[in-house]
């Protein structure tokens, strides 16, 4: 949903202002005085409407749940200019991945890839299968075929430590 | 030198131009390549998941590396290298985020040891061999070429946790093309994201991105655009055409990894580079 939406009315949540805080490392979202830095070189701005120091003004200001449950979380293309660029270290963009996360644990709407990209980790370690590629001439070529090593993908006990972490 | 490398994800997985070439070039340098046993993703996607998880991922790697007694490690993809970089200036500036996760290496017999290096393509080409060394070992000139460079989002910021290059001015990429005897250009959408981080949840935005990078460079009338991560090139090349198509570009342009060039340049037979793998590269080029 947008964020406009969900704002009509809302109120301030200061404890899971709180909550998203102690997630933070070395972040201040509170010193933020809205120079619009990040806003001006933010690669999501022109095309998804992504304005980063209003995340930060709402996010200090306790409209957590707002903005775990709108869109808006999920249209940052994690370019880091934000983060570079603020002169105050309230970085939108760990701001805005502390968000995702909270939006995971409350089980909001999320893009099914990151789901699946955790799922596949499980499975063999890795984000992705090994696939088969087509060349300019359409050819088909495998690591096989393109005499690259096999993959010495991670054991069980990956397995095991990683899921132990995901359930908190 | 002896150095382990960290392939990641996608390199692996389809982008097997980038981890052919890549295993090409470095011997021409004395650098030998060893392959992680049991690396696993970075975190990249996980930390928009599970920030902790991410942390873990990443450095695990790094623990693999000091397990098996390598002082650096070379990361080729600009995600994964931000990702474990990330995970070691956390832990190397965090003591109980330390102990927290050698707690939970410790279940996997492994341990994070600050002493490994992170080497990209670019610092260890660069910074480590150097142009000299590479201008020293080109075969063919790569004359009459013209390039525009794209560094990426993620080895150049940010920069508090040490990267690759300048985060507003990098020029290391320029200073190793024209090290091969080719031009580049400079232009105002360098620092443009390439979109990828988009492509599942704004595919629209994510391409519209990429097309809109590709179609400023061909105004400026070069041969190719070089980059030095799976997840540009996946948007440069694989998806040119959607790319381009959104933006109402028509013509295709070139899209190589550096390594490949630098490959062409050392002499290096096309095919063992992976070359017949790019979707968009024209004749000028291959005639090198």
């Amino acid at each position: 949903m947008s964020l406009i939406d969900l704002m009509t009315m809302a109120k301030p949540n200061r404890e899971l202002r709180e909550k998203l805080y102690s997630r933070l490392w070395r972040v201040h979202p509170d010193e933020c005085f809205q120079c619009m830095r990040c806003t001006s070189g933010c690669t999501s701005l022109k095309l998804l409407e992504l304005k980063p120091h209003e995340i930060i003004l709402l996010a200090s200001s306790g409209f957590i749940e707002e903005l775990a449950s709108s869109d808006i979380i999920w249209a940052c293309a994690s370019c880091l200019k934000c983060r570079e660029r603020c002169p105050q270290k309230a970085s939108p963009y760990d701001v805005i991945i502390a968000l995702r996360n909270l939006a995971v644990e409350r089980e909001a709407k999320i893009p099914e890839h990151y789901m699946k990209a955790v799922a596949q980790i499980l499975d063999n370690g890795l984000t992705e299968n090994v696939q088969t590629v087509t060349s300019r001439k359409m050819e088909p070529f495998d690591r096989e075929k393109l005499r690259l090593p096999s993959i010495q993908y991670p054991d069980d006990r990956f397995k095991a430590v990683f899921m132990e972490i995901l359930g908190g | 030198m002896k150095i382990a490398v960290y392939w990641g994800c996608k390199i692996p997985t389809s982008q097997y131009a980038y981890e052919m070439s890549v295993r090409q070039v470095f011997p021409y340098f004395d650098v030998e390549l060893f392959d992680l046993s049991g690396a696993s993703c970075c975190g990249g996607p996980v930390r928009n998941v599970n920030s902790t998880a991410a942390l873990y991922l990443g450095l695990r790697n790094l623990a693999l590396a000091h397990k098996d007694n390598f002082a650096g490690l070379l990361v080729p993809c600009n995600e994964c290298h931000f990702m474990i970089s990330e995970a070691k200036y956390r832990v190397d500036n965090d003591e109980e985020m330390q102990r927290k996760m050698q707690a939970l290496l410790s279940e996997e017999n492994l341990e994070y040891s600050g002493d490994v290096k992170i080497w990209h393509v670019i610092d260890l080409l660069h910074d480590k061999i150097g142009v000299d060394a590479i201008k020293s070992k080109v075969k063919k000139v790569l004359k009459n070429l013209k390039f525009a460079a794209h560094p990426g989002c993620q080895i150049i910021r940010p920069s508090e946790i040490g990267r690759v290059d300048d985060s507003e001015r990098p020029s290391k990429l320029e200073n190793l093309i024209e090290a091969l005897g080719a031009e580049t250009i400079g232009y105002s959408e360098k620092l443009d994201c390439c979109g990828a981080a988009l492509l599942y949840s704004h595919v629209d935005t994510a391409l519209s991105l990429a097309g809109a990078k590709l179609k400023a460079i061909q105004s400026q009338g070069v041969d190719g655009l070089v980059d030095t991560c799976p997840y540009c090139h996946i948007m440069y090349d694989v998806k040119q055409n959607e790319a381009l198509a959104m933006v109402g570009g028509k013509s295709t342009i070139s899209v190589l990894y550096y390594t490949q060039l630098l490959g062409i340049a050392l002499g290096i037979e096309h095919e063992k580079l992976g070359l017949h793998l790019n979707q968009n590269i024209d004749r000028k080029i291959m005639s090198k």
